[in-house]
């Protein structure tokens, strides 16, 4: 061991005194550093954001005056996503998805306000995250540093040197791997603090870190595989930018696209249009005399004994409006829940390739890690709408319950009818407090395991592929 | 006091692409003897070099350090050789100092500075050159710097390939001064080269290889060096 850190301690001092590799290796601290420092303040001054403006939407609503509860459920509410700790490192699908959703009656309303649309944060930069740039960056950075440190040797023929005086090739591999793992170790320091500063909760901080740690590592080994393969430093840039390009640029898109492919996503426009055509089997919850409720008036008579629903102890407009939201809201989640079912099913085969680079495996584990994958997004989407059904069904209870019918028909022409369907606004209490948190950490962690699997195979593959690469050191060409 | 023999080839064939490069190759060198291998371009110089550093394995035959085959053991016969190839394998961005720190440790060769700068010393190299990086050195330079390597490392065995190759003359003569005050010192050396002269200058034996094959053999007597003519003609005519 001591002998391959004298040769990772030369390794360093050949970087240090070249002025490339110092360069490199000092802009990608500065970018990686500035990435991680403008994506975390950027972060944490939303979640600030959210958090107090989700406060601010419950007291807006349970202040609003006394009136008729419907007016109340065409108000709405604003629900916010509040972003994870780890969010601040990998935003994941946050950026994209839409972190604002407005809940009202009959309605379900797309989520809304993607920072990497909106505003000021809008262009290429704006994805330019410190997972985005472990990911795909750093892996570039190793190489432009890392892609001589055995080649050079061979093509310099200083490994000959080195192992007719008592080096085994092993140790040189091995120094030299020693010496970029050190490299890229200085680089994850700022993901480090970043953990550091942003999660509470180590065994999820620590499964975020040691997931880019691994993913490092490979890229590492790599680097040094190829480099102990290769006769000339040019032969061994040039196969692994072609290794970066297909791992980290093509095989990802290739896969994204093949998945988008296999299932289709329909676009909301084709979706709100089915949803519209299967509304109309539903009555308008604003008629109580659409035939479509004459079942539920001609039930609620037989239940309470009356001939005409002005003599029912109840609202019967309010009770139409209960039974629309429930008819409307099981047609509304089924169509949401196939467009959910559908994007989950090509998360999971984009997933299901992560075989086949390690730059999949890592994105799709990353997200999970930091709760920010598509999956956190739909429960978000699907807790909001539970949110919205029942306030908007606790209103229509309030309609049904606390006016008369006849007074609720009249309110328009009366203005004693109207003061009188006026609620108090005592009642806007039925909203619920709606606080947005991703999965436990043990639940993420658990989900981590295959990724874990995938990656440690990438760093097996790799290791064996250096040192069978190490037995030939030196290359004899020449007698 | 009756010399060991430190390096052997006994009857030693190497076949490199399908083709035999050295065939059935057999002599000895006793320590502290220059021993020249002499031969064109092809010849297998360098080929019986990388046998005995166990970089090549032998079809037949053996190549032998202190009596260990390479081929069975060739960490153990590297231990023992100091090897200078035609060009001086050295890093251009570390200094001579550092250069030769730095091959130490690996060996794990403990030298003090004093040492180190004995070792320049013997080998010639200006005062003012060893801070310098050596990718501002010549080649003449660049050998200095491996022999004081080789000096500290206290190998028994030199081996050096083509050592004078793109020397200058005045470089040449303190090489060549070099090797005798190593040699005399109990240092075994195996020269390749195709530079008559200088083999003849330096070396107790010479053999001439010419395809692999030891055709002819030359010694040096303790009044004369070998004769340059007598090899030359021998080189040249295909004996």
């Amino acid at each position: 061991m001591k002998t391959a850190i004298t040769i990772a301690a030369q390794e360093w001092r050949y970087w240090s005194r070249t002025k490339l590799a110092s360069a490199v290796a000092l802009l990608a601290f500065i970018l990686i550093c500035t990435s991680v420092f403008a994506t975390f303040s950027q972060v944490a001054k939303e979640k600030d954001t959210r958090e107090t403006l989700q406060i601010k939407a419950e007291e807006t609503f349970r202040d609003q005056p006394a009136r008729h509860p419907h007016r109340m459920v065409h108000y709405g509410h604003y629900v916010f996503r509040t972003p994870t700790s780890l969010a601040a490192l990998d935003p994941g699908v946050d950026p994209f998805t839409g972190t604002v959703m407005f809940l009202e009656g009959h309605r379900q309303n797309s989520a809304t306000f993607s920072p990497s649309y909106d505003g000021a944060q809008a262009g290429p930069f704006s994805r330019l995250t410190p997972a985005l740039t472990y990911q795909l960056l750093l892996p570039l950075v190793l190489i432009v540093m890392g892609f001589g440190v055995v080649a050079r040797e061979r093509e310099a023929a200083t490994d000959r040197q080195l192992v007719t005086s008592g080096i085994s090739p092993i140790s040189i591999w091995l120094g030299k791997t020693l010496a970029l793992g050190s490299v890229a170790f200085l680089l994850l320091l700022p993901m480090l603090a970043g953990v550091a500063l942003s999660e509470s909760n180590w065994s999820i901080g620590l499964g975020f870190f040691a997931l880019y740690f691994f993913y490092v590592l490979v890229w590492v080994l790599i680097i040094t595989a190829v480099s102990t393969w290769s006769q000339r430093t040019s032969v061994s840039l040039l196969i692994l930018l072609s290794i970066w390009l297909i791992l980290c640029v093509l095989l990802p898109r290739l896969v994204a696209g093949a998945a988008a492919t296999a299932i289709p996503d329909t676009s909301q426009i084709e979706t709100d249009m089915d949803v519209i055509m299967a509304l109309r089997s539903v009555g308008d919850g604003h008629n109580s005399r659409d035939p479509a409720f004459d079942r539920l008036k001609a039930n609620l008579l037989q239940e309470y004994g009356v001939k005409r629903v002005e003599d029912l102890p109840i609202n019967f407009r309010g009770a139409v409006a209960q039974a629309a939201e429930a008819d409307l809201t099981a047609i509304l989640n089924e169509y949401a829940d196939k467009r959910i079912a559908g994007q989950r099913v090509q998360t999971q085969l984009v997933k299901s390739y992560e075989f086949v680079s390690p730059f999949i495996a890592l994105q799709s584990a990353s997200m999970v890690a930091a709760g920010t994958d598509a999956r956190t997004h739909h429960r978000f989407l699907r807790e909001a709408e539970a949110v919205r059904f029942q306030f908007v069904q606790d209103l229509n209870k309030v309609h049904e319950h606390k006016m008369a019918y006849v007074d609720d028909i009249n309110r328009n022409r009366d203005t004693d009818a109207a003061r009188r369907t006026r609620v108090d606004s005592e009642n806007w209490r039925v909203l619920r407090d709606f606080r947005f948190n991703a999965d436990p950490a043990d639940t993420r962690l658990e989900r981590l395991f295959s990724s874990y699997a995938v990656i440690l195979i990438w760093l097996m593959v790799f290791a064996i592929a250096g040192l069978l690469g190490a037995r030939r050191l030196p290359e004899v060409n020449h007698g | 006091m009756k010399k060991i023999t430190t390096i052997e080839a006994e009857n030693l064939s190497i076949t490199r692409a399908k083709k035999v490069v050295v065939k059935n190759l057999s002599f000895a060198v006793k320590q502290g003897e220059v021993f020249g291998l002499l031969g064109g371009n092809g010849a297998g110089k360098s080929t019986t070099l990388l046998a005995f550093l166990g970089f090549l394995t032998s079809t037949e035959g053996a190549a032998r350090i202190n009596g260990v085959e390479a081929d069975v053991d060739p960490a153990a016969t590297r231990r023992a050789i100091a090897y200078l190839p035609e060009s001086a394998n050295l890093y251009p961005h570390l200094s001579a100092r550092e250069n030769i720190n730095y091959f130490l440790s690996l060996a794990k060769v403990k030298s003090s500075a004093d040492d180190i700068e004995m070792a320049l010393n013997q080998v010639s190299l200006a005062e003012e050159a060893r801070d310098q990086r050596l990718s501002s050195y010549s080649k003449g330079m660049r050998q200095k710097v491996a022999i004081a390597v080789a000096i500290l490392r206290q190998a028994p065995i030199l081996f050096l390939d083509e050592p004078t190759s793109g020397l200058d003359p005045v470089a040449i003569d303190e090489f060549n001064r070099l090797i005798t005050k190593l040699a005399k010192s109990g240092t075994t050396v195996l020269m390749v080269t195709h530079d008559v002269y200088g083999a003849c200058q330096v070396a107790d034996r010479i053999g001439l290889l010419r395809r692999g094959e030891l055709v002819g053999m030359f010694e040096a007597t303790n009044d004369a060096r070998i004769s340059v003519d007598e090899v030359h003609q021998a080189f040249a005519s295909g004996a």
